[in-house]
């Protein structure tokens, strides 16, 4: 598992005893989540490739909305912002959001193993999908600009409620 | 999209390994592809879960680190011109990424490759992984007190192959000839760390 090439170490820096240390290391204590690989599959079997990503605001802190807690997250790309509150209803969420600038903009959200649920943003921004089934969820907005002619689309990284 | 199904049996990257199978990869996901794309992120997403951990951002962090650079990577599939220099992509798009991902107070200064030379990282450590015993408790703070560089070398030169190592440590923009040295003095500086913490074994 230790692809040292021998060649680039012509002065013997390498020890052996160490690296074996190191690949426990990489390997066994600090490997990625064992689901992380299905959930970007799932981020990125989307039907249009041409997307942009929308990157979540922590403010500062290293601790995100995880594990079911309810909460607000915001989500910002360009001069777009993204902030979606979830409220947990037993098994299902309900989910109010708001997008700046506003614009009657189609909001779809996917969860893994369920059908997408999509709406449309009001003249204010503000959406509600009052009842969204609980897993790995994205969100895709298909923005609109002024005229109302559909313009680029942004997604959000997954989400784990 | 229309997706092209591989209804032969013979996927174009099977029998490849490493820099050929993951180019004919890319070649077959700009035609639409999917499950080129499924085995890219499944052989490929370890490197870029370790460029991220590497640059001291924690593991949820890491997690949408890594998301985001695979969806950034379905914009640039088309304007990658070369295909077998994807592993340099991703690590250098990681690198951005994580860098901009930085707390408020650091990203306003940026961390420069001098400084993160220089940093001897406090984060990093796996603060929700299962610690079995002493020895990776050791291993791990013997580590973390290893400069940023050091990790984020470390840990990719022990994942990738060897084909592919040269290329992980171009990205991290470290002369070729010096990446034995360097990755040497790591070690050396590893080791003594393990030493202060009551030995390796």
């Amino acid at each position: 598992m230790n692809d040292i090439d021998p060649r680039d170490d012509p002065r013997g820096f390498e020890d052996t005893a160490v690296l074996s240390e190191l690949t426990r290391l990489v390997y066994e204590l600090d490997p990625p989540p064992a689901d992380l690989v299905e959930r970007v599959q799932f981020a990125i079997a989307l039907e249009d490739l041409d997307v942009e990503v929308a990157r979540w605001e922590r403010a500062g802190s290293l601790t995100g909305v995880r594990g079911g807690q309810p909460g607000t997250i915001t989500f910002t790309v360009d001069n777009l912002t993204l902030m979606v509150n979830f409220t947990s209803t037993g098994a299902r969420h309900r989910i109010d959001g708001w997008l700046v600038p506003a614009g009657e903009h189609t909001v779809e959200v996917r969860v893994a193993e369920h059908e997408s649920t999509t709406t449309r943003a009001d003249d204010g921004g503000r959406f509600v999908l009052p009842d969204v089934p609980t897993g790995t969820t994205q969100i895709v907005v298909h923005l609109v600009n002024a005229r109302g002619e559909r313009g680029r689309t942004v997604v959000t990284p997954t989400i784990m409620l | 999209m229309g997706e092209l199904r591989t209804t032969g049996d013979h996927p174009p990257w099977e029998g490849l390994a490493g820099t050929d199978r993951h180019a004919a990869c890319v070649i077959a996901a700009r035609t639409g592809n999917r499950s080129a794309l499924d085995v890219l992120v499944a052989e490929l997403t370890p490197l870029v879960w370790h460029v991220a951990r590497g640059h001291g951002l924690d593991r949820s962090t890491a997690e949408d680190v890594v998301q985001t650079v695979w969806l950034a990577f379905l914009r640039h599939i088309d304007r990658l011109h070369e295909p077998r220099a994807l592993v340099g992509w991703l690590v250098v798009a990681t690198r951005r990424e994580a860098r901009r991902t930085w707390t408020p107070a650091k990203r306003e200064t940026g961390l420069t490759d001098e400084v993160a030379d220089h940093l001897e990282s406090t984060q990093g450590l796996p603060e929700d992984a299962a610690l079995v015993d002493d020895r990776d408790i050791r291993l791990w703070r013997a580590f973390g007190r290893l400069s940023q560089r050091c990790q984020e070398l470390l840990r990719l030169t022990v994942l990738a192959g060897r084909a592919e190592y040269r290329t992980v440590a171009e990205a991290l923009a470290i002369p070729r000839g010096s990446i034995g040295p360097t990755r040497g003095r790591c070690l050396t500086t590893l080791r003594t760390h393990l030493d202060a913490e009551g030995g390796s074994r």
